[in-house]
């Protein structure tokens, strides 16, 4: 190429690449707007909570603490509609990925894993975690991908139950394995970062972790919860920017073509065992990541809030009303359902002690037929979340199959992320107009 | 290109396709006719390796012939030998674009496991894609979802699907079946088209259509290949008549191979 047309395609590259940054920003402003919504949320909650509704806000937003579980949920949630919602099968046994990362993170911490020290980084770990339950997937996968419909779903239930069984009567995991096992506050905080540059790492954990104080030099203090969530928070956005780049990938396609009609996926030349078997171990890879999340948070585990099928339930629940099929849906499904429990826990942020004292003795007496307002609270109100999630899933199921974020789809006649921003622009025109 | 050699499939007590020997030669449009329950939908499905036979052989000749017998539905497709089904079978919530496209793209190798790249970045089964929408009618139709097409336009999907990849054998089961009768012209165009770069074994009851497409016409009776041979010679064979057309004539308005749905020698399906 001669020299005076490379100085004229300079301007050109320059250009393109100027194109291609506009085009990469335009198609992912509605993910920006979103993690900036999360990246403020420690300050709006903190700031909100000085004003003189202070305690009206906290008692309806999430506390820190309660968003930090969010991410991680949501991740496993997230993970469990990469295979759930884009190829159709249910994995009843997801929880199974999630335990054996959660477990894989306290077991090392305790030197009980062959071969990994107590103080191998926990960027490592996470990574080994996710390995772990790709191997697990692969085998529950390569037996489970024989049936399909509900019987595939029974199938992986059963091999979750074998291993909740299994760890519940594990002596290795600890004297009493039905308890789980804790590393509570003893040794140093799991670091997320860069391994092996001090700087660039923060730990994590609620009772162990890092804190900054008066960050930004404008008086918000960065407990524990702070840091850890901005922590987690940016694996889980990793996680999250991984997974939607193999769900709009062609083998992303492919796993969408054999939710569709998968005898016709094979007919047209896919080998569709290979490719689910392919998708159920990148599920897994991330369930598996998000249990590491949760141990490294809260340092302990237990059979029943890892392995076991309630676990994946909530994931049912939070894809159910986030969306099936929509990959960030369950993650605001999940929010969604914290933020109810929340609000209705029997915790002093609860709405039911706030009931309690705000309204007057005389008020809460009150009442007919001897049920009196304070009645009513205790047993309407206090700690009763399930029981309107349960109504919650109920009404979504008749009423929003597609759940929120497929039913936004629907409205805008394609994905948020490409459709919002032509509609406001296109709004934003015809003012100028 | 393809070809059978006493292949049977037996379902327990029935045997549903009974040593069949028959071969299918390059660019030829064969016709496979037959009662309902006859054994044309299983034959099919042996050929893509959907069923495994009982007994029997099937080959596929690639520069020499290959023993396909054992090929899964998916590797059958990979060597060239594609199929549409009787019941529209498709991606019903992908549009008519991406339908054909997915299908193209299985056809690229690893293409398909390229985790890490954009879909976009694979333009080349786009533009295939379009190609072949543009081929079978349905070129104003790419963003159309596909369960919203019109029941003709599914048709031509059904079709279109099978086309991409670019397969050497097309087997075409009832493509114009539910179509109403102004539409099969469109259809009988589409099918002559394929035709000519395809070698196209066609399962069809409208006997019109198959009169007037087919090269070669081989009848299927309780799973024994009764007749095989030009139209004309199976028009006029006695034991054809007997078992399936039961008086068709050409220029007759039965158009329908003598009611064959439920008429003449036809066994429940």
């Amino acid at each position: 190429m001669s020299e005076p047309t490379e100085t004229s395609d300079a301007p050109a590259v320059t250009d393109r690449r100027g194109a291609y940054v506009r085009r990469v920003l335009a198609d992912h402003a509605v993910h920006a707007a979103v993690v900036v919504a999360f990246a403020l949320y420690p300050i709006v909650y903190t700031v909100l909570g000085q004003t003189p509704l202070g305690s009206e806000f906290e008692v309806f937003l999430p506390r820190v603490h309660a968003m930090v579980a969010v991410l991680y949920i949501g991740l496993f949630a997230m993970s469990f509609d990469f295979i759930s919602g884009y190829t159709g099968y249910l994995s009843f046994g997801h929880a199974l990925f999630y335990g054996s990362g959660a477990y894989l993170v306290v077991l090392t911490a305790t030197d009980k894993v062959p071969l990994l020290g107590p103080d191998t980084p926990f960027m490592l770990l996470i990574l080994v975690a996710g390995l772990v339950a790709v191997a697990l997937a692969l085998a529950v996968g390569a037996v489970s991908f024989r049936l399909s419909g509900v019987y595939f779903a029974m199938i992986t239930l059963g091999f979750a139950e074998v291993a909740h069984v299994f760890i519940r009567n594990w002596d290795h995991v600890g004297s009493n394995p039905r308890d789980g096992a804790s590393i509570g506050a003893a040794g140093d905080a799991f670091a997320v970062g860069v391994p092996g540059i001090d700087a660039l790492q923060v730990g994590i954990g609620r009772l162990v972790g890092d804190e900054f104080g008066d960050v930004f030099g404008i008086g918000v203090e960065f407990g524990t919860a702070e840091v850890s969530y901005y922590a987690i928070g940016a694996v889980v956005l990793v996680c999250y920017l991984l997974m939607q780049r193999i769900i709009h990938s062609p083998f992303g396609r492919v796993m969408i073509a054999i939710r569709e009609n998968e005898e016709r996926a094979r007919a047209v030349g896919y080998d569709v065992f290979r490719f689910k078997l392919a998708a159920f171990a990148i599920s897994g890879f991330f369930a598996g990541v998000a249990g590491a999340l949760f141990a490294g948070y809260r340092r302990t585990v237990a059979p029943g809030n890892t392995f076991d099928l309630f676990f994946t339930a909530e994931a049912l629940l939070a894809a159910i009303v986030g969306g099936f099929g929509t990959l960030a849906g369950p993650l605001f499904g999940y929010l969604f359902n914290a933020s109810v429990e929340g609000v209705l826990s029997t915790e002093p942020h609860g709405i039911a002690r706030y009931l309690r004292d705000v309204l007057s003795e005389s008020t809460l007496s009150a009442g007919a037929g001897g049920v009196t307002v304070a009645d009513v609270i205790n047993v309407l109100v206090d700690g009763r979340a399930d029981l309107y999630l349960g109504i919650v899933f109920i009404l979504f199921v008749l009423y929003v199959p597609r759940g929120i974020l497929g039913t936004l789809r629907d409205r805008l006649g394609g994905h948020v992320a490409d459709r919002l921003p032509e509609r406001v622009r296109s709004r934003f025109r015809g003012r100028n107009e | 290109m393809i070809r059978t050699t006493g292949l049977t499939k037996r379902f327990g007590g029935l045997t549903a396709v009974d040593g069949v020997d028959f071969e299918l030669g390059q660019n030829e449009l064969c016709s496979l006719i037959g009662p309902n329950g006859a054994g044309k939908t299983t034959f099919f499905n042996l050929l893509t390796g959907t069923l495994a036979p009982t007994a029997g052989r099937v080959e596929y000749r690639e520069n020499d012939w290959v023993d396909v017998t054992d090929d899964g539905p998916h590797e059958t497709a990979l060597r060239g030998i594609h199929r549409s089904y009787q019941i529209t079978n498709v991606f019903p919530t992908a549009t008519a674009l991406e339908n054909v496209r997915v299908a193209a793209q299985a056809h690229g190798g690893n293409d398909a496991w390229k985790l890490w790249r954009n879909v976009s970045a694979f333009g080349e089964y786009e533009r295939e894609a379009r190609e072949i929408l543009d081929r079978v009618g349905l070129g104003d139709e790419t963003d159309t979802v596909a369960s919203t097409l019109s029941h003709g336009q599914k048709r031509h999907l059904e079709v279109a699907v099978a086309l991409a990849g670019d397969p050497d054998v097309l087997l075409l089961d009832e493509p114009t079946a539910g179509v109403s009768s102004d539409a099969i012209d469109q259809l009988v165009e589409l099918i002559r088209n394929v035709a000519e770069d395809h070698s196209v074994l066609l399962v069809e009851h409208n006997m019109d259509v198959v009169m007037d497409v087919s090269d070669r016409v081989a009848v299927l009776h309780r799973g024994e290949l009764i007749a095989d041979d030009d139209p004309v010679a199976v028009r006029e064979n006695p034991d054809v008549q007997r078992a399936y057309l039961g008086g068709y004539e050409a220029d007759g308005d039965g158009s329908n191979a003598g009611g064959n749905d439920t008429g003449t020698g036809g066994e429940p399906a």
